[in-house]
This record gives structure tokens, C-alpha cells and sequence, in this order.
């Protein structure tokens, strides 16, 4: 039998050798122990399948080397061989075998029947859909919204509560976010009506499909000339505009340092931002400055392929404080430290500077110098309804393509612009309103900053602002409702984490209630329409207080609203000192 | 072109055209020629319902031209850029990184936009002036090197809209609506005061969101001034990362980043693929909860009515199955259904004849069939109490102004006959029948159009990318206004143009569209329907002549034996 197997080799390298003249392989069969016994055809199948794989070989170019380079390392080091082809083979086998993530999803499949799987799925019982578990304690949020009756947002209004189970008449309304009333004129108003007996009410299309009209265009070439910019952008709301823009323009990796006080409007931005967020405690300077060395020096330490897109974010006048922020040391900050400055002017837009030209010029200083992003509103001081961006063209250009609530949603009605554009011209050409609106707003700050006040209320917004924003005291928050505002952070951020459905937190409702009370008494009593700043706490992510908000518009009378003050005072400081909530 | 003056370069204010009173009503809204245009639609039969639909596919050819389009477009641009960032520094600022300042965008975000959407900027963002109904007024713009800026040469050009979301025609600059918008600015004036919780209610609110409420068939309403922003902001106030939301793949960006926003978990399914649906809903009350198996607190459908870029309906009879079998929640976006479809406007539910007290949220906007702006959510009481006070939109945002409540209310009164009865119906009939005729007549023709019969929404496959600009161009020169849409909205290889119809559109106004189209599609080679997702089905391609088309579809488009459903 061996030496049939021998001969069989023999024949087939003797062709080979005779055609090649190389005498090669004769000694395979000898690597094979005798003592086993081989089938004849197994070992022909090998020898002729190894013969026209070496010839294949040959023939390829290049192949020679390759079969010199393992016959040479085979002999150096023969081991070297069996690992390399468990290598291949590995690597065959891994290349066949299924993604490693569709591995691990299937791993945590459990391995149930049918049955089992239908007995699962009678199982579940999902929670309903909206809860309900304290819907009856916080229901006197719904019955105290005032329903304005037959008539604009005017100083003057007519209302109801509660589904018309309450009705007040001739209330002296300090709501309002119209702060200059401009758009009130008849000029403006003339000018709306003109326009929807041209144009209709809606523009039925988005900015990229023809509904842009003129109006828009021409609108946003007064916005970028009134505030001395390049470009600006319009939206349709202004509680979607910053979520949008600061989204297009981060990426992961990109980092954004913000205000630890800042709206939720932009926290919902920094949530959509998929970049790294950084807060510095609330118009510090100080704090700001040390975590921009901290970044850079660590930036520093870790060499990165391309610069990231850094962003300062704050706000211009502050949604939930009515403080001002601090543009001249930001500006300087951004510009030693390399970041862009984000503002959120949503407030401050109409109201700050001599001319209501927001921020930059209540500091004198340029904004296209200053301000990378402004974001603005045309739904307060410029009374219309709407929302825009301020920036460079570059930023403006990219804005039209990236920026989801631009591209994927229907442009402003036509009118709207127009009595935004017509409002810009009246302030252009007259600054006395923005003038007088900030000399009520002093006034009015000086009266609620009196220090027999300030025991039991806090002002915190800044004299040039037109909404008073009244916060407890913390000795008196703490004495009455044994709670304090960071406590309340604490408690909200743990709900939130939990991802409990029931989000009650006892003190804070009770302070809140307490508000409502002052609110009420102002409304029932004296007929003065104030109202809590309302916020969802469930969906805020930073540390608030509750407060009181008063508006000052420039509609208002001086006198008016002073005596108006005066009993707001009194009722507040009469709320504070009662004992019926302790 | 030097010598342009900048000013040149702005869009600039068209005054309105002096035309007389009833040359501007026909331009607004065309008479309707005969009643022999209009159509009642019907409740869809049950058994029609679960067919899937067949979708056409053009040739090969055309698919390996598509790609190597984009190859070609793609190497092109690659090589513009890298000329252009060795040798032009100055025209590519703002891909580079200046005063230490990273730029607004990378190099490679930005590709898409620079070198291929750019070529094709002249067809996009036209700007326009007075009302967008039968005709919109477009404003000329002249382009100058490849679409970097324009001028406008101050002329305008009336073109057949095709393009705007005015399924009902309600864009008008008189009547009812109009007089009513007026009324709301003499009588509430043009600001809306703050959020609604705080002074943003006024009595128009409630009304107009009582009849949103009664009108879509639920408890109650509410009422938000942007449609985006609806979507946007409404998942988080009552979803966290416990929860689950299972999501159509083309649902809309507003979804998506509402979804995002709220923090839950998504799954997604192929377009309208009830099985797979039903397979990954089995899975997820199964697995429950990544990492912690624990099982998911709710779980969310979320679907469109009718999917702006296809044209076709959610399959609601079974998504109401598939709800009540596995105790899921359902979130249908109506946001072009509403209004536009159904036998007297209702949207899907009513079109597919359920009840919708079984949709657990409607959402819609009134910027398309209403003519007005923003959106609503609607759902039932004990639900909406809740959410009135946890949606963030209402206590952080503008409320809608009055003048648009005043167009919300007084259109929503026409279209259930209480203002002017009479009018609504021909309104919606008007669409049916306008919907229906250019559906089969392109069908007919041989274009592959994708949707559903009654669909106002008329998506037409072009599929090179290099068709689009031609398409569009050829179509502004014969004077009708047509929207081209294309990745990232549709898949890669299916661009296309997309009919909106209108009720203002009268059948001269369609046949001339049909001839133009025609014409345009033997030109750039675009009748590729196999003619397998249409009837006859004889496997014969449909190549009719344009004048049998528009002398035979008018009656046969009234049938539903010519569509496949």
C-alpha cells in the first residue's frame, strides 16, 4: 500500500519535474505518518488538487514569491505556519459570522415560546398615557389663566377665569409683553390691513418653496440695517428659535459654555446641541473666565486634529430674572479665549439702548463686533409675532439650510412682517418710546427696590427692564415653606433622573399657590392684572425660583402706574407677613 | 454686470398689480367651469384597505444613470473643491479656520450644500409677492455664477401655482376669511400679549379651539402659532427615557426632533410596513428597556396622515388594531390630511371611517387648508387638562395673534357650512376632483407618480438629479411654479417634483399643466412607468397622447376602477 501510494506521487511530479525541470514535492507523502492507513483516492484527490494549486500559483503574477516566501519561512520556523493558517481561517470565520452588535441585541433575547411570548405581552400594562395621579391638586393652574374678552392686550381689558365663572371688568392689565406698544398705532395697523387685502392672512408655503415673499425679504434686509448686522433669518416663533440655530451649527465634540440661569428655551438648544455643555454660575464673570482657561488649558494638553466650534451662551435680559448680562467682559472673554457669543435677546430686543437696539447698544458697542448669534423676537417689544436670527451672511446662509424650524416649516404671514417692519421704521425714526418705556421701568424698579421691601421680596431684575420679576426672599421662603431654591434644584433634578411620571414637589407647589394668592387678591380686589412667571418645572433643567412678573409697557400712565405699585406693595408685603400659610 | 447697481441685488417690494376686481378674484380662486368637475369623496371601503401598494420602479438604465449622476457630481465637486481651496483662497473663507476661530461649518458638512445644492439654488426659494393662490406672482431673478447671488431686475412673472400648501384655496384676498381677518385686527389688533398661561387667551382662542375640537372629533384642542414648533415641543411634556416611541421612518423632521427632545427611546419602522410594525412592537413589550430589561412605562405610535413627500395614507385601521391589541398609544399627524381629505374634510379618520376617539392625539396645522399659520393638538379632556399645563409651548411661547384665529375660525366655518353653506362643499369637492384628474392623467401619460388616489399632495419621480433643475426651469418658463424635492428629503435615487394641488386650480388650468408636462417629459425622457402600479393591468406601458388624456380622464378619473387603491 505504500508503495502504490509513492509510485501514485511519483507519476503525477515526474510530469511536472519533467515540464519545469525542477524536482519538487516528491517528499510530501513522507510527511505523512505511514502507520496510518490513508484511502488511495483521498491522497490522488490531495496530490492532484495540490499540483494545480501550485501551478495556479505559478501562473499568477507574483505567485512564485509568494510561494517562495512560505516555503522559506515554513522552513525557518515551521510552528509560524500552523498559526498564520489558524489566522486565516479565523479571519474567515469572523468575517462570516454576524455583526458583533446584532450579536449582542440577540444575546439579551430572551429565549421564550410562543406561549411564553403572548403571556409577556398580556402582561404589560403601560402607565396611562398622560398621568392623572396629581392633576386635581395642580388643576388651579387651568382656572386661573385670564381669558381676555372682545378685545386686544390693552392697558384696559375685560376677562374671565375659570371657564366664565369668574369675570373682572376694566383691569389694569401688567401682562402684557407688547412693551412698547408700537405696533398698536393705526399707522401699523393700516398698514397689516393693507396687507392682508393683498397678500391674504397665511404665506402656505415654507421659506424654500415660494413662501418667501418680498415682504419677508425685505424685512430681513431692515432687520440686519436696524441692528447693523450682515444677515438675518426669520422664524415663525420665537420659543423655536434658538433650539433650531444653535443645533445646526454643533456637532459632537463641539463645546458650548453657557449660564447656569438661562431659559428653557435654550436649554432645549443645549439638549439638541449634541455637544459638550459647560454652565458658569449666573452672570459671574469670574467663574466664566476660570472655566474658559480650564477648557483651553485642556484642550491644550490634548492636541486635537482640527479646532472645535466653541460657543458662549447667555442671555440679554434674562427670561426668569430680568437681569442684564455682562457684554463688554463677555466680548473681551470670547474674543482672549477664542468662542463665538450666543445672546438670547428674545427680551431685551426694543427694550435695552437708547434706540431699543438690544444689548449691544445699551453697552455702546457694535454688535457685529460683539455678538456672533443674536436671537430675537418679534413677538414682544416689536409687537408682532415671529421670531429671527442676527449674524454673519456665512452663518445666515448656512442657517437657510441647516436649521430645521427655517427649512421645514411655514413662513410668517405676510402681515406680521409687514407690521414688524413698519414698527422698525416708527423706532428708527423716533426713540422717544424706547426712552420713555426705560424711564418707567426705573421708576418702577426704584419703588419695588426699597429696602423695607426687600425683606420680604427680592427685585432681581435689572432697573432697565420692563418685567419686574419678584422672588421671596430665601429667609422667607425657607420660614414659610421650609424649602430653598437650590434645595428645589436638588429635588427636580432628582425626579428627573428617576424619570418619575409623578413630578409633585410639595413646598414648591404651596409657594406657587401662594403667588397665585397675591395674583388673585391684586385682581379681585384692586383690579390689577399681574401673574406668576409660569414655568414648567418638570421639563427645567437649571435652578429657578418662583416669581412674580409685572410688565411695564410704554401705554402705561405714569401716575397709573405708580398708585398701581403702591397697592401691589401693600398686598404683597400683607401676603408675606399674614399667618395664614404658616 | 459690473454696472449693476447694489441695490440690485436685494429683493425688491413689489407694488400690488392694479388689475380690476374681477380679473384679481379669478387669478386668486378660478371659476369653477362645470359641474362636472367635482367630486364626493367616499369612505374607503374596508377591504380595499390592507392591499399593499405596488410601487413602480423605473429601468434599469435609469437607476445606474442616477447613480453615476451623483458619481459625476460628487468627483466633480471634490475636484472644484480642491482647486478651489488651493488657488481661491479667498472665495472658500469659510470652510477655514480664521482668528483661531473654528469655522461656522466643516469642509465636509458642507459639501452637499456647496457643491451640489448650490447648482441648483435658482430653483429653490424663489421669491414671491400677493396672494399664493391660482396664480402666484413670482418675482424674476437673474442669476449670476452658478447660483452665487442673484438680481432682480424688478419684473414679475404670473405663474400656474402648483406649489403652495392651499389645498382648499382659503389664500384669497377677499371674502369671508379676509373680512373676518380684518374684523380681528380693527377689533383684537396684530399681538397676541404673551404665552398662554400668562395673558395669550382671549375668547377667540376658545372658540377657535371648541371648533378645531368639534371639527376633528375630539373633546378638546389647543392651539400653538407655528406647526413646527407644535411637534417640536409636545413629546417632552409627557414622554422621558422610559418610554418608547415607535416611529414611520419618513415621518417629519418637527417629529423627529420633538422625539429627540423628549429624551425617549425610538424605534423605527419601514414605511407603512404593518408587519414589521407588529413585529417590533411584540419585540419591545418583550425586551423591554435596554440594559435594564425592565418593561417600557408607555409606548407611542407615531404616524402622519399623509406623508408630504409620497402622497400616501397611514394605514389607520390597522395601526387602530395593532393600538388596542398590544395597549399602545397613536399620534397621527395631520398636518396635510387635515382639511384637504375626506368626504367633508375631516382627514384620515373620517376618510377611513373611524372613529377618532380610537387616535389617542390629532395633530394638525392650519397653515395648509386653512390659509392661516401655526398648529393644533387635539385629544380628550382629562388628557388635555394635563397637558395644558405641561406643554412647554404654552407657557414659554407667543400664542397665535388674532388675525390668524380670525382666518383659522372663519375658514373652519366655511368648510363645515356654517359660513356661506354651500362653498366648503364645492371647496373640497373642487380638490377631490382636481386631486384625482392630474393623478391619472400623469398616470396615463406615463409618469410614475407615487400615492394614494385622493391625495392632494402629487409626487412625480424625475430621478437623475440633473432632471430636477431642467424640470423646474422648463416649467417656470412656461409659467407654472412647481416644488422639486430631493435627498435628504426623498431616498437618493428618488428626486421628484411635487404637485400641491388646490381648489383655486380650475381643469383649463390642469390641462394646460398636462400638455406642459407632456411636452417637458418627452424632453428629458421621463415617462418610465412600467405601468404595473396603475389599471389597466395588461402589462402594456401607458403612453396616451396628451388630448385623449385630458378628452377621456375627466370622467374616468371619477372612478376608482382606473386607480389601484
Amino acid at each position: 500500500m505504500v508503495s502504490t501510494r509513492a509510485v501514485a506521487s511519483e507519476q503525477i511530479y515526474s510530469r511536472q519535474a519533467l515540464r519545469e525541470g525542477i524536482v519538487a514535492m516528491s517528499k510530501i507523502p513522507e510527511v505523512l505518518p505511514r502507520s496510518i492507513p490513508i484511502p488511495e483516492f483521498v491522497i490522488e484527490a490531495c496530490s492532484y488538487v495540490w499540483y494545480h494549486f501550485i501551478a495556479v500559483m505559478r501562473w499568477l503574477p507574483g505567485g512564485r514569491y509568494i510561494i517562495e516566501y512560505v516555503r522559506k519561512s515554513h522552513q525557518d520556523d515551521p510552528y509560524r505556519t500552523i498559526v498564520e493558517i489558524l489566522l486565516i481561517i479565523y479571519g474567515i470565520i469572523y468575517y462570516f459570522s454576524k455583526p458583533q452588535q446584532k450579536k449582542s441585541l440577540q444575546r439579551s433575547k430572551p429565549n421564550l415560546t410562543p406561549k411564553e411570548i403572548d403571556a409577556l405581552i398580556e402582561e404589560w400594562v403601560p402607565e396611562p398615557i398622560v398621568d392623572t395621579m396629581v392633576l386635581e391638586e395642580q388643576r388651579w393652574r387651568l382656572a386661573k389663566i385670564p381669558v381676555i374678552q372682545h378685545s386686544g392686550i390693552n392697558n384696559r381689558v375685560n376677562l374671565t377665569r375659570n371657564n366664565g365663572a369668574e369675570s373682572f371688568s376694566n383691569v389694569l392689565n401688567l401682562c402684557s409683553n407688547n412693551f412698547l406698544q408700537l405696533s398698536s398705532t393705526p399707522e401699523v395697523l393700516e398698514e397689516a390691513r393693507k396687507i392682508i387685502k393683498n397678500y391674504g392672512v397665511g404665506a402656505c408655503g415654507p421659506a424654500g418653496f415660494y413662501g418667501n415673499q418680498d415682504v419677508h425679504f425685505n424685512l430681513e434686509y431692515e432687520l440686519a440695517d436696524f441692528f447693523g448686522t450682515e444677515a438675518a433669518v426669520l422664524y415663525g416663533q420665537d420659543f423655536c428659535v434658538a433650539p433650531s440655530a444653535i443645533p445646526a451649527f454643533t456637532k459632537r465634540g463641539d463645546l458650548i459654555v453657557a449660564d447656569n440661569h438661562v431659559s428653557l428655551s435654550v436649554q432645549n438648544a443645549l439638549q439638541l446641541s449634541r455637544s459638550t455643555v459647560y454652565y458658569f454660575d449666573h452672570n459671574d464673570m469670574e467663574s466664566l473666565e476660570n472655566l474658559l482657561i480650564d477648557i483651553t488649558e485642556s484642550e491644550k494638553a490634548e492636541h486635537l486634529p482640527a479646532t472645535p466650534r466653541k460657543f458662549i451662551v447667555t442671555e440679554g435680559l434674562f427670561h426668569n430674572s430680568g437681569d442684564i448680562a455682562n457684554l463688554p467682559k463677555l466680548t473681551a472673554l470670547k474674543l482672549k479665549y477664542k468662542f463665538r457669543l450666543v445672546v438670547d435677546e428674545t427680551f431685551s430686543i426694543g427694550v435695552l439702548g437708547s434706540t431699543g437696539r438690544g444689548i449691544a447698544e445699551h453697552f455702546n458697542m457694535e454688535r457685529s463686533k460683539s455678538i456672533d448669534m443674536t436671537v430675537g423676537s418679534l413677538a414682544t417689544a416689536l409687537g408682532s409675532s415671529g421670531a429671527f436670527v442676527l449674524g454673519d451672511k456665512v452663518m445666515a446662509h448656512h442657517q437657510r439650510i441647516g436649521s430645521n424650524a427655517y427649512c421645514f416649516s411655514a413662513s410668517l404671514p405676510p402681515y406680521a412682517i409687514k407690521a414688524a417692519d413698519k414698527v422698525l421704521e416708527i423706532m428708527n425714526n423716533d426713540n422717544s418710546t424706547v426712552q420713555l418705556l426705560q424711564k418707567l421701568s426705573k421708576q418702577v424698579h426704584q419703588m419695588f427696590s426699597e429696602p423695607t421691601f426687600s425683606k420680604a421680596m427680592i427685585l432681581t431684575s435689572s432697573p432697565f427692564s420692563p418685567v419686574i420679576h419678584l422672588q421671596l426672599t430665601p429667609e422667607l421662603r425657607t420660614k414659610k415653606f421650609n424649602y430653598s431654591k437650590e434645595g428645589l434644584f436638588e429635588t427636580n433634578s432628582d425626579l428627573q433622573k428617576k424619570c418619575n411620571s409623578v413630578k409633585f414637589i410639595e413646598p414648591y407647589e404651596k409657594e406657587e399657590i401662594f403667588l397665585q394668592n397675591i395674583v388673585d387678591d391684586l385682581l379681585q380686589n384692586d383690579s390689577i392684572l399681574i401673574t406668576r412667571n409660569t414655568i414648567v418645572l418638570k421639563n427645567e433643567t437649571l435652578p429657578i425660583a418662583p416669581s412674580l412678573k409685572i410688565c411695564i409697557n410704554s401705554g402705561l400712565d405714569e401716575r397709573e402706574i405708580e398708585s398701581a405699585c403702591d397697592i401691589i406693595k401693600t398686598k404683597i408685603f400683607e401676603h408675606c407677613y399674614s399667618d395664614s400659610h404658616n | 454686470m459690473s454696472s449693476t447697481p447694489a441695490t440690485n441685488i436685494r429683493v425688491p417690494m413689489i407694488p400690488p398689480d392694479d388689475l380690476p376686481r374681477s380679473v384679481k378674484q379669478e387669478n386668486e380662486y378660478g371659476r369653477l367651469e362645470s359641474e362636472e368637475h367635482l367630486y364626493q369623496v367616499k369612505p374607503m371601503k374596508r377591504s380595499n384597505q390592507m392591499e399593499k401598494p405596488i410601487v413602480d420602479t423605473p429601468p434599469y438604465y435609469i437607476s445606474l444613470i442616477t447613480y453615476l449622476n451623483y458619481l459625476i457630481l460628487i468627483i466633480l465637486g471634490h475636484i472644484h473643491d480642491f482647486l478651489g481651496m488651493k488657488f481661491q483662497k479667498d472665495k472658500h473663507a469659510d470652510v477655514f479656520e480664521h482668528d483661531g476661530l473654528a469655522p461656522w461649518y466643516s469642509k465636509f458638512e458642507s459639501f452637499f450644500a456647496r457643491r451640489m445644492k448650490k447648482r441648483i439654488d435658482d430653483c429653490f426659494s424663489r421669491p414671491a409677492t400677493g396672494v399664493p393662490g391660482r396664480f402666484i406672482r413670482c418675482i424674476d431673478r437673474i442669476s449670476h455664477d452658478l447660483n452665487n447671488y442673484f438680481t432682480y431686475p424688478g419684473t414679475t412673472s404670473m405663474c400656474l401655482n402648483l406649489s403652495s400648501y392651499n389645498y382648499l384655496g382659503f389664500a384669497q384676498s377677499e371674502g369671508q376669511c379676509t373680512d373676518a381677518a380684518i374684523k380681528c385686527v380693527e377689533e383684537y389688533g396684530l399681538h397676541c400679549g404673551g404665552p398662554r398661561t400668562q395673558i395669550g387667551s382671549s375668547n377667540l382662542h376658545i372658540q377657535a379651539e371648541q371648533l378645531i375640537a368639534r371639527f376633528v372629533g375630539k373633546d378638546e384642542a389647543m392651539l400653538f402659532s407655528m406647526g413646527y414648533g407644535t411637534n417640536a415641543n409636545f413629546f417632552n411634556a409627557f414622554l422621558d427615557s422610559k418610554c418608547l416611541i415607535i416611529s414611520d421612518e419618513l415621518n417629519h423632521t418637527s417629529i423627529r426632533t420633538g422625539v429627540r427632545s423628549s429624551g425617549a427611546a425610538v424605534r423605527a419602522f419601514k414605511h407603512n410596513d404593518m408587519d414589521e410594525l407588529e413585529k417590533l412592537i411584540r419585540e419591545q413589550i418583550v425586551l423591554g428597556q435596554p440594559k435594564t430589561n425592565r418593561p417600557w412605562k408607555k409606548i407611542l405610535i407615531v404616524v402622519e396622515g399623509l406623508y408630504s413627500m409620497e402622497g400616501t395614507l397611514c394605514n389607520l385601521p390597522k395601526l387602530v388594531e395593532l393600538k388596542k391589541k398590544y395597549k399602545c398609544y397613536l399620534f397621527v399627524d395631520e398636518a396635510h390630511s387635515i382639511g384637504a381629505m375626506g368626504p367633508t374634510g375631516r382627514g384620515v379618520c373620517e376618510l377611513f371611517d373611524i372613529n377618532p376617539k380610537e387616535v389617542d392625539f390629532l395633530m394638525g396645522t392650519l397653515t395648509k387648508s386653512f390659509g392661516a399659520a401655526g398648529g393644533y393638538i387635539a385629544a380628550d379632556k382629562w388628557i388635555m387638562d394635563r397637558l395644558r399645563m405641561d406643554i412647554t409651548t404654552a407657557s414659554y411661547a407667543e400664542s397665535v395673534p388674532p388675525p390668524v384665529l380670525g382666518q383659522v375660525i372663519s375658514s373652519l366655518m366655511t368648510i363645515t357650512g356654517e359660513l356661506n353653506p354651500g362653498e366648503g362643499k364645492e371647496r373640497l369637492q373642487r380638490i377631490a376632483f382636481n386631486s384625482r384628474y392630474l393623478r391619472l392623467g400623469l398616470q396615463r401619460l406615463g409618469f410614475i407618480v407615487y400615492g394614494c388616489p385622493d391625495s392632494p399632495v402629487i409626487p412625480m419621480l424625475l430621478y437623475c438629479p440633473s432632471k430636477m433643475p431642467a424640470f423646474s426651469r422648463m416649467m417656470l418658463q412656461r409659467k407654472i411654479a412647481v416644488v422639486i424635492v430631493a435627498y435628504p428629503a426623498t431616498p437618493l435615487i428618488e428626486s421628484r417634483v411635487r404637485f400641491c394641488m388646490s381648489s383655486a386650480l380650475t381643469k383649463e388650468d390642469l390641462d394646460y399643466l398636462l400638455r406642459h408636462v407632456s411636452e417637458v417629459g418627452d424632453k428629458l425622457c421621463l415617462k418610465l412607468s412600467s405601468g404595473k402600479a396603475g389599471v389597466p393591468q395588461d402589462g402594456i406601458p401607458p403612453r396616451w397622447d396628451v388630448e385623449d388624456v385630458i378628452a377621456r380622464t375627466g370622467e374616468d378619473c371619477k372612478d376608482d376602477r382606473f386607480f389601484r387603491v
